[in-house]
């Protein structure tokens, strides 16, 4: 696989707030074309992050640059962006705001208006082309906002909690959308509390707590670092002391078993066998990423 | 991305506002409220008129007696009168109702009114005793005079025409002042019509929460200066529907309502004095345009914003207070403190200028103080709502916005 650029690059980024200190000198990249999950509790600073990244708030220090310079909307890669706080302009149409956000994003208006109306047909809104913003259903004004997001073929897709107020039909959809978005060569970074769409779509994340990365690199790399593999095994006979493995688990003869970085399955499996452990079945687990945001954040994930 | 999107901004915000039911209900409602007043007055005058003429030129059988030997027994018997020396007589026949009116035409009317003693026949139709009684006594006196054109000038029908001089040349006099103080009106009217709209400009992007689309999408500036400049074409089009009943009202209706007539080919029009006007207008403007639109952008809604843009558009209605001073003593401290602070200045040098008191070396620093004044407001004005208008639901903190480190 070539070497990829970073399109995304934060360098020792620090965000104060008055006397308190939201970010302390965070540094990761986003590569271009790849997927990335920008993972954290409530109010870690992934928001406050995207928002310096986008040049809305002042950085306190460091440098947020998006292909190689800090973002401004004319000079910078096209760009959709779906902010954690949604809204449109209420009182207009549904056309009417699309084809002005295509305008304002450099699309001529009979094609702004025609990328809109086949998005508006697809996510099932056609009818609703003329109606104002606020007469829609907060579901509907979802799916509105990610039509701008999307529109005009964006090199970088920054999404804050996209499936926020979507039921899981819409969900689906959604990730869709982002699929094809990744299929066509965009980079996404996303913020979700989704584990499971992150595992099935970013190629790299970062797990940011008390203002600073946590965890990061792909996926893989992340279920490693924090205990990596784990091992269901049924067994009659007693299971050996091995620097192999830790034990997490043992009951009626079926056991949960963590293993330690760099162990070999097979080694390990020979390994139980020569020691009379009577394996039935030997069945390795990668450690979910949802597991791991509970250790990593605990209850403070829940505040 | 869009190299420039002012285009689009203007296009968007100028075509959302003028579509709007609203907007034209509100716009419409002073011109058709003008208009309904002026056919009222219209209606009314002519009404008033034709009375006066019909109540005049009323035939009834009355009498009159004559100190003053001015009637002429022809003219009082041609409107149906008769001669009665006795004043008890006719005094008893009108009060009996045996004739409808006794007018006593004193010694001297000039001075002592004409009594007249009659049927009450209603409050409104009583008055053609009294237009009688003076149309006979009138009509005497001119044709004694004989001369109509003495006649004319003894009712006072007398003209005077002014000209005068100032370096040796016509001064031009109102006719000077009118179109600079143009200005001073548009200035009023665009300020008074739009002001809200300025101050919600940008509040809205904050109340719809779409702050950081737009501002991902657009230049900041660019946002603003687009607003501003569609701000200014609503503001044209208030101006035009609010301008079309008055002139139609002035064209159609200015001898039924007694307007004076302006012979707009006597305006004469100062080169210098438009320009500086005009300088004043745009400064004044674009300065006024940013201070609210810097209001809208660190305050959470409307409401919060109200006290605040409050007192600034009260600096614009002070130097209507004291426009009597500005205009008899521009000299006057209050009044040149007023030309050179700059939220009064707009008002008040626009009078000056229109009144011809405002020096060149004055002008001059008006209009740099007001653009960069303007500039400076706008730059704060963009800066504020890129970083204030992402607080949603607080007032932004001003200190902490400059302390942060760029």
């Amino acid at each position: 696989m070539p070497q990829r650029e970073p399109l995304v690059e934060i360098r020792d980024f620090r965000m104060d707030f008055g006397q308190a200190t939201v970010i302390a000198g965070l540094s990761f990249d986003v590569l271009t074309g790849e997927t990335f999950g920008f993972l954290g509790s409530n109010g870690s600073g992934k928001t406050t992050t995207i928002r310096a990244l986008l040049g809305i708030y002042r950085p306190t220090a460091g440098t947020l640059h998006i292909a190689g310079r800090p973002f401004s909307p004319r000079r910078s890669v096209r760009l959709g962006y779906l902010p954690e706080e949604r809204g449109l302009y209420k009182k207009e149409s549904v056309i009417d705001t699309m084809v002005y956000f295509g305008r304002l994003k450099g699309m001529t208006a009979p094609a702004a208006r025609t990328w809109s109306a086949d998005y508006l047909e697809r996510v099932e809104l056609g009818d609703k082309q003329k109606a104002r913003l606020d007469t829609l259903s907060g579901g509907q004004q979802q799916k509105v906002q990610l039509g701008v997001t999307i529109m005009d073929d964006p090199e970088l897709l920054i999404l804050d909690e996209p499936t926020k107020g979507f039921d899981p039909v819409n969900r689906r959809l959604l990730m869709g959308i982002i699929e094809e978005q990744k299929k066509a060569g965009a980079t996404v970074m996303m913020v979700t509390h989704q584990m499971d769409e992150v595992e099935r779509l970013c190629d790299r994340v970062v797990l940011l707590k008390d203002g600073a990365a946590r965890a990061y690199g792909t996926v893989t790399e992340v279920q490693e670092e924090f205990g990596g593999t784990t091992v269901t095994v049924r067994h009659t006979g007693a299971l050996p002391a091995s620097g192999s493995f830790r034990v997490l688990s043992d009951v009626e003869g079926l056991a949960e078993l963590d293993l330690a970085r760099g162990t070999d399955l097979g080694a390990l499996l020979a390994e139980l066998m020569d020691a009379g452990a009577g394996v039935s079945q030997f069945t390795p687990h990668r450690r979910s990423l949802d597991s791991i945001f509970v250790e990593v954040y605990g209850e403070q994930a829940g505040e | 991305m869009a190299a420039s999107n002012l285009g689009t901004v203007v296009r968007f915000e100028v075509v959302r506002t003028l579509t709007k039911r609203r907007f034209w209900v509100a716009t419409l409602f002073v011109p058709v409220l003008i208009g309904v007043v002026f056919a009222l007055v219209t209606l009314s005058s002519r009404s008033t008129s034709t009375a006066a003429d019909q109540q005049a030129q009323a035939h009834f059988a009355f009498e009159y007696s004559d100190a003053s030997g001015l009637v002429s027994p022809a003219i009082a018997r041609a409107a149906g009168g008769q001669e009665q020396t006795d004043v008890a007589q006719g005094v008893a026949a009108a009060r009996a109702g045996r004739i409808a009116a006794f007018f006593q035409f004193p010694a001297d009317p000039s001075t002592q009114p004409i009594t007249i003693t009659a049927q009450d026949v209603g409050v409104f139709a009583n008055g053609k005793y009294d237009a009688v009684a003076q149309a006979v006594l009138k009509t005497s006196v001119t044709e004694r005079i004989g001369d109509p054109k003495l006649a004319t000038l003894a009712a006072g029908g007398i003209t005077t025409r002014t000209t005068t001089y100032k370096d040796g040349a016509p001064a031009g006099g109102i006719a000077t002042v009118i179109p600079p103080l143009i200005y001073v009106v548009l200035f009023f009217i665009v300020m008074a019509l739009l002001g809200q709209q300025m101050l919600a400009a940008t509040l809205e992007e904050k109340e719809n929460r779409v702050t950081e689309m737009i501002l991902t999408t657009i230049e900041a500036r660019s946002l603003i200066i687009g607003k501003i400049l569609s701000l200014f074409v609503v503001g044209l089009v208030q101006m035009l529907v609010f301008a079309l009943p008055v002139v139609v009202g002035y064209l159609v209706f200015r001898d039924q309502l007694s307007f004076p007539q302006l012979d707009l080919a006597h305006l004469t029009l100062h080169p210098g004095q438009m320009i500086v006007g005009a300088l004043i207008l745009a400064g004044g403007f674009a300065l006024f345009t940013g201070a609210l639109v810097a209001i809208g952008a660190i305050m959470p809604t409307a409401k919060d914003a109200g006290p605040i843009s409050g007192a600034l558009i009260i600096t614009l209605v002070v130097p209507v207070y004291v426009s009597s001073l500005i205009i008899s003593d521009p000299g006057a401290p209050i009044v040149q403190g007023m030309t050179f602070f700059p939220f009064t200045a707009p008002m008040t040098a626009l009078v000056r200028n229109a009144l011809g008191s405002l020096g060149t070396g004055e002008a001059v620093i008006v209009i740099v103080e007001l653009a960069v004044a303007a500039a400076i407001v706008l730059w704060l004005a963009v800066q504020l709502f890129k970083r204030g208008s992402i607080e949603y639901t607080r007032r932004v903190d001003l200190r902490g916005m400059f302390r942060r480190r760029g």
